[in-house]
């Protein structure tokens, strides 16, 4: 795959992404029930103590991350392609954690929270690809044409 | 015997060109690929080291969630508390200002200002054990006087408070207003902050909001003032403990003090 593919996948994975951490942060302020198919219990898992990261809702700290991703993929510069994998990786692995949480402590699961985590996973995929393979060295804003 | 003429001097330079910027691009490529597996070493790394922060600060251990305080420093969810103050008061009856058994033989009657911080620390840390261990058994009935002489705002949610009585969920609301507590008369005392709380409690905003508007929520206010000059209350939370029907005496404790509240409350029971 193209790195002009990925990056394009990467844009529409982190657009769903933002639209689910949105979602959720505006359940979160707004103080009402998320919809919960999939017999989960969303209610559970947003209301229990691992539902914030020192008192801001991880909704919300999700919703920065991906528009911080996003950013980085408009972005034509080296740094731009290393601040985005760094952010996908942490997402991904404190994604992980946050399921660990919901299955083994809070014993519920939140289909939003696990579409979350997924997408995180996959970015985490991409973006260590682009930074591993994009084929033109950024140093210096070399305009990027991939 | 071949008739190909010899390379000329210029066609042999320009191959040794081309064969000299092949090498460079190829060691050009190899330079970018050993830099990007070193830059991905360092990212790797930062991410494992910045994960770890946020788990530890999350703090996530099943002990920090049976502890209160803890709860209260991150309370989460929907509305701070809510769930906390649910926990804590499921299934004990609870009638205006009253919690508990009417027929208890110990009273708790406790004078605090919605607004002021030492009663919230009461509530947050001493109340729950308070409520296990003697009004959830029947032995201790708990009385709410709510004094509202910190400010407006003391006021603002002191009628709230009454109306939350009215529904009988006065229990649930000061519980959870406690754990969204504000500064001290800075405003925050809201319609819209009244009714994230109201919602959390379990109280009907609609009703409360026009009790809330009405004189009659007042009342409660100007009551726990008379009883407050009465029974010579000097600053909050005053807790009084007593027999039913008995002589109240206060409690001279730190309010975060769990184990003077339960000796006050065990030396009333020895003698009921």
């Amino acid at each position: 795959m193209t790195d002009r593919r990925l990056r394009q996948v990467a844009i529409v994975l982190t657009l769903i992404g933002l639209a689910v951490a949105a979602y959720l942060t505006y359940v979160h302020y707004d103080g009402i029930q998320p919809v919960c198919g999939l017999g989960g219990d969303c209610e559970k898992v947003q209301t229990s103590e691992w539902a914030d990261l020192a008192g801001v809702p991880v909704a919300l700290l999700g919703l920065i991350g991906y528009a911080a991703i996003l950013a980085t993929l408009f972005v034509d510069r080296e740094e731009a392609l290393v601040a985005g994998a760094l952010i996908a990786l942490v997402g991904f692995g404190f994604s992980a954690y946050l399921t660990y949480r919901e299955l083994f402590s809070i014993d519920a699961i939140c289909p939003w929270c696990v579409a979350s985590a997924v997408i995180m996973t996959l970015l985490a995929i991409i973006m260590t690809a682009r930074l591993l393979r994009a084929p033109t060295d950024y140093r210096g804003a070399i305009p990027y044409v991939g | 015997m071949s008739t190909d003429p010899r390379p000329t001097k210029q066609e042999r330079r320009d191959a040794a060109r081309a064969a000299r910027i092949e090498a460079e691009q190829a060691d050009a490529a190899a330079g970018l690929r050993r830099r990007r597996l070193r830059t991905l070493l360092v990212v790797l790394g930062a991410a494992a080291v910045l994960v770890v922060v946020a788990i530890i600060v999350s703090g996530g251990s099943s002990d920090s969630a049976k502890s209160r305080p803890a709860a209260a420093q991150k309370a989460s969810g929907a509305i701070p508390g809510q769930k906390e103050s649910a926990e804590m008061l499921a299934g004990i009856p609870q009638t205006g200002i009253y919690l508990g058994n009417p027929a208890a033989p110990v009273r708790v009657v406790e004078f605090a200002d919605l607004q002021c911080p030492f009663c919230r620390e009461y509530s947050l840390q001493v109340l729950p054990q308070l409520v296990q261990d003697y009004v959830r058994s029947g032995k201790v009935r708990m009385e709410f006087r709510n004094l509202s002489f910190l400010g407006k705002d003391s006021v603002t949610a002191g009628r709230a408070a009454a109306a939350a009585a009215e529904q009988d969920k006065l229990w649930n609301f000061v519980d959870v207003f406690y754990f969204n507590q504000g500064e001290e008369n800075s405003g925050y005392v809201t319609p819209s902050f009244l009714q994230r709380i109201e919602k959390a409690a379990g109280v009907d905003s609609a009703k409360a909001d026009a009790f809330a508007a009405s004189p009659d929520s007042q009342k409660p206010l100007a009551e726990a003032d008379a009883l407050a000059d009465q029974v010579k209350v000097q600053s909050t939370p005053t807790i009084l403990v007593g027999k039913r029907g008995g002589k109240l005496t206060a409690v001279q404790a730190d309010p975060t003090d769990v184990g003077a509240f339960k000796s006050a409350i065990d030396g009333v029971l020895g003698q009921a």
